[in-house]
């Protein structure tokens, strides 16, 4: 039975049903199996007839999985519209990181370094190990990681969702290609008030390819080891 | 058991109908609506019993009805019930097969020569 569920698993993540709404169907069928089978059960049968019968009441796996496949509204995103979600979706996500970045620079720089017009290239930082030097270190690693953790998590919503492969790859390209091009500048003086501007740049020409494609390897390469793995499995 | 599943060609729609009945005046979950379907209507509507949850999820999904989560017997089980909207749909849906039903009737009941059926929707 546990066989079954699995394809039926498969069949309906790849059919583009949302993985919450296959998660709770396979949760009820298999409630409802177990209903059926202590009824059959208390009719008389052995557990192994009981376990057929009840199988054969719950449905032919081409019908279970025709039934949930018909309902339009229940299928995710990443079916309905693979382009947004690993196209528009994945850019999107990114920038937003990328923002949370920049405010946490801006809001360090504030706290800080008041007097600097850069937080950049300051050496005057306190010592290495103290609190200051943490912070801005930290920022500096999420600024960093922004595009592998993205496209990991992109990776993942694609693994879950049995996304075809080359949406994921498109998306992965763009995060890796967003992410190798960031180019970011902060200067107090550029803006009047003293409060301190900081700009980011992204999609510059020929800039960076060998850390596009280092990039892509990062973010890709969990994806990859899944599906080797999961043929393997399969096989 | 029943010894045959009715016909998928005619039971378009009918599975909502049956169900948003069945909940407009209490909460079942799945196997109950199953059990109740299958005893109230003589056994003569029959499907494979597991194609009721993605009707279920596809009404919630239009917020016909709506759920939660209740223990019985230590198992985990999902109740369903009727929303304001769903008990909308459900008279339009029964006014729809009512209308259906009776021009149906009726030329059956008119033979080769019936008369001719006015639309009912």
């Amino acid at each position: 039975m546990a066989k079954q569920f699995n394809e039926l698993r498969e069949r309906l993540l790849r059919a583009g049903v949302a993985p919450r709404h296959v998660a709770r169907y396979l949760r009820e069928l298999s409630d409802h199996l177990a209903d059926l089978i202590a009824e059959e059960e208390r009719g008389g049968r052995s557990r192994a007839d009981a376990e057929s019968a009840a199988m054969r009441r719950l449905g032919a796996m081409e019908d279970l999985c025709r039934a949930m496949t018909e309902q339009r509204r229940l299928r995710s995103w990443s079916a309905r519209a693979p382009w947004a979600v690993f196209g528009g979706g994945s850019l999107l996500v990114l920038a937003a990181a990328y923002f949370v970045a920049c405010a946490y620079l801006w809001f360090l720089w504030q706290v800080f370094l008041p007097g600097a017009d850069t937080p950049f290239g300051q050496r005057n930082a306190g010592p290495i190990y103290g609190w200051q030097n943490i912070c801005f270190q930290a920022g500096k690693y999420f600024y960093i990681a922004a595009p592998v953790l993205v496209g990991w998590g992109m990776a993942w919503v694609g693994a879950r969702q049995r996304v075809r492969a080359v949406w994921l790859a498109g998306g992965l390209a763009l995060i890796a290609w967003m992410g190798s091009t960031a180019h970011i500048q902060a200067s107090r003086t550029a803006v009047p008030g003293g409060l301190g501007h900081i700009r980011m740049d992204f999609f510059a020409p020929g800039q960076n390819l060998a850390g596009m494609l280092v990039t892509f390897a990062i973010v890709a390469m969990p994806y990859v080891i899944w599906r080797w793995r999961r043929a393997e499995s399969l096989s | 058991m029943p010894a045959r599943e009715t016909n998928p060609n005619f039971m378009n729609g009918v599975p909502e109908l049956l169900i948003l009945r069945l909940l407009e005046h209490e909460e079942m979950y799945g196997y109950e609506i199953v059990q109740a379907i299958r005893d109230r209507t003589d056994a003569v509507i029959a499907v494979g019993e597991g194609v009721v949850y993605p009707v279920l999820h596809g009404l919630e999904r239009d917020g016909a009805l709506k759920s939660r989560r209740g223990t019985v017997n230590g198992r985990s089980r999902i109740y369903y019930s009727v929303t304001r909207a769903g008990s909308r749909r459900l008279a339009d849906l029964s006014a729809t097969w009512k209308g259906l039903a009776a021009a149906i009737h009726k030329m059956l009941a008119g033979g080769q020569d019936g008369e001719a059926i006015q639309r009912t929707s």
